[in-house]
């Protein structure tokens, strides 16, 4: 199989998401994954879909090194990390 | 019908204008992704060796990568080549964003594809910025209300068209305007081939005809063009190329269907049962979805071989559950003379019908069954498509029948609503 080196993983995660009212922007501020704590510094994408009736919202985010796709489920407000890669090809 | 042969380039203002996502796909996994900006990046239907190449990002065309091409080759022809599976919903929601911002200079937008808009501006108060002056702030809105990275051509003409035409003259990032200004000089530097639409076999029947290039083309005679295409389309050409309207038409959904190319080979109607019932149930929910029945089943099967064998038969009774869809479906599926492993397999209906009420019959409660089917349908709604399902579809595997974009349509998009 050819591809980037993307890690499918779909684990729960700790984020910390922010809201400036006066740009009316919400952004994740950091994540802690694998027991380390990554800053974002680069929100690239943010959109939603639904699941039944479920609204899931994704976060497209960066670190300086590291890229994740990050899920919150707005039912139960929990974090799921699904997605991590290096953007590197393998 | 009278034709006008005397017919000069339009002498009005161009109100019309196209807008194209640059490497739609790949762009916005660029978009997502910084990491993945200004590197050699291509989505794919699969990522299998063999998987089909449907959005090279513009560094990965630079490179010699083409859409259609095979992974392999495209990894052959570029190492470092980053391969991504397609997220539909991403590019669905950008399309969305795209259409939120258009929608604020024209009522008259018309989006021809996941990544394709046609805006017509005639009349609306946002024209006294000028044609130019709007693709301009277009260009600005979408870097800074969707994303940085995210670019688009921007053509201006007096017909869709032109304006298609004009947004191809420089990719990426480009604005162009073809009017009766300029278009001697632009259509002085195109092949023929750059036209959409005249591809291998019309520039045959062109050159036939004595026509080499785009002026050639401009210039004929309309008995020439007659000459060459045979029908009326010499004539819509004629019109095309001089900036008049003729292709403002709107589609008609006539049609639901679904497809899935195989994985691996499979051969007998018991083998591809499973795959079928999955994309007949996710074609009928969506029937059901917009209101319609349908009065014909359609089944088309494409071989390994690269043979292909299709057939579609209509009904005096609409249909609406798609357990019965399956099983006129299935029946189509023996009727295939062939029994060769199986490429591709689509089931479409037609004939639709938009009645809330069906026929009843003697010996058959169709209501009954009809509550069952939207009891079932809002089951699926609540919870997510496929969480009730005929047992046969466990047979198939889990990754079968995967969401898709259409390409060369949004119809797809009408079903999809979105809160932002």
């Amino acid at each position: 199989m050819f591809g980037i080196m993307i890690q499918k993983i779909n684990v729960p995660v700790s984020v910390s998401l922010s809201y400036n009212s006066k740009k009316r922007r919400v952004f994740p501020k950091w994540v802690v994954w694998n027991g380390r704590f990554y800053p974002i510094i680069k929100v690239g994408l943010h959109h939603s879909y639904k699941k039944g009736r479920v609204l899931f919202h994704v976060f497209s985010v960066a670190s300086k090194t590291l890229f994740f796709r990050l899920i919150l489920n707005t039912e139960t407000l929990h974090w799921k990390l699904e997605e991590i890669s290096d953007g590197l090809p393998d | 019908m009278v034709y006008q042969t005397n017919l000069c380039f339009n002498p009005e203002s161009p109100t019309v204008m196209h807008i194209d996502l640059n490497s739609c796909f790949a762009t916005v996994e660029q978009q997502a992704n910084p990491h993945l900006r200004g590197k050699p990046v291509a989505v794919v239907a699969y990522t299998s060796p063999g998987g089909c190449i449907l959005a090279p990002s513009v560094e990965a065309k630079r490179l010699g990568v083409g859409v259609g091409m095979r992974v392999r080759d495209g990894k052959q022809i570029c190492p470092g080549l980053i391969i991504l599976p397609t997220d539909p919903w991403k590019y669905r929601s950008v399309h969305l964003s795209l259409r939120r911002i258009l929608s604020d200079y024209t009522n008259n937008l018309t989006p021809k594809s996941i990544d394709e808009f046609v805006l017509n501006l005639k009349g609306y108060p946002s024209m006294s910025k000028g044609m130019m002056g709007i693709g301009k702030e277009i260009k600005e809105r979408i870097r800074q209300e969707v994303g940085e990275w995210i670019t688009v051509s921007v053509g201006i003409s007096s017909n869709y068209f032109l304006a298609k035409l004009a947004s191809s003259l420089h990719k990426p990032d480009g604005l162009d305007e073809i009017s009766k200004n300029n278009y001697n000089n632009i259509y002085r530097r195109l092949n023929l081939s750059d036209l959409s639409g005249i591809k291998f076999r019309n520039t045959t029947r062109l050159n036939s005809v004595g026509i080499f290039s785009v002026l050639d083309f401009y210039n004929a005679p309309l008995w020439k063009l007659k000459a060459a295409f045979k029908s009326i389309t010499g004539y819509y050409w004629y019109l095309r190329l001089r900036g008049w309207e003729i292709d403002d038409f709107e589609s008609v959904r006539k049609s639901y269907g679904n497809s899935y190319a195989l994985p691996k080979a499979l051969i007998t109607p018991e083998e591809l049962s499973p795959i079928l019932t999955k994309l007949v149930e996710k074609m009928g929910f969506r029937l059901r979805q917009a209101g319609y029945r349908a009065k014909g089943v359609h089944l088309g099967v494409s071989y390994r071989d690269w043979s292909f064998w299709h057939k579609g038969v209509s009904f005096p009774r609409a249909l609406y559950d798609s357990r019965e869809i399956y099983k006129k479906a299935f029946r189509l599926m023996y009727m295939s003379p062939y029994k060769k492993p199986v490429r591709e397999l689509a089931v479409s209906t037609f004939g639709l019908l938009k009645s809330k009420n069906s026929q009843l019959e003697l010996f058959y409660n169709v209501e009954k069954n009809e509550n069952l089917v939207e009891a079932c349908d809002e089951i699926n709604e609540r919870w997510g498509n496929y969480t009730l399902t005929p047992a046969k579809m466990f047979l198939s595997d889990k990754s079968y029948v995967p969401d898709r974009i259409a390409f060369g349509g949004v119809k797809e998009l009408e079903e999809f609503t979105i809160t932002k």
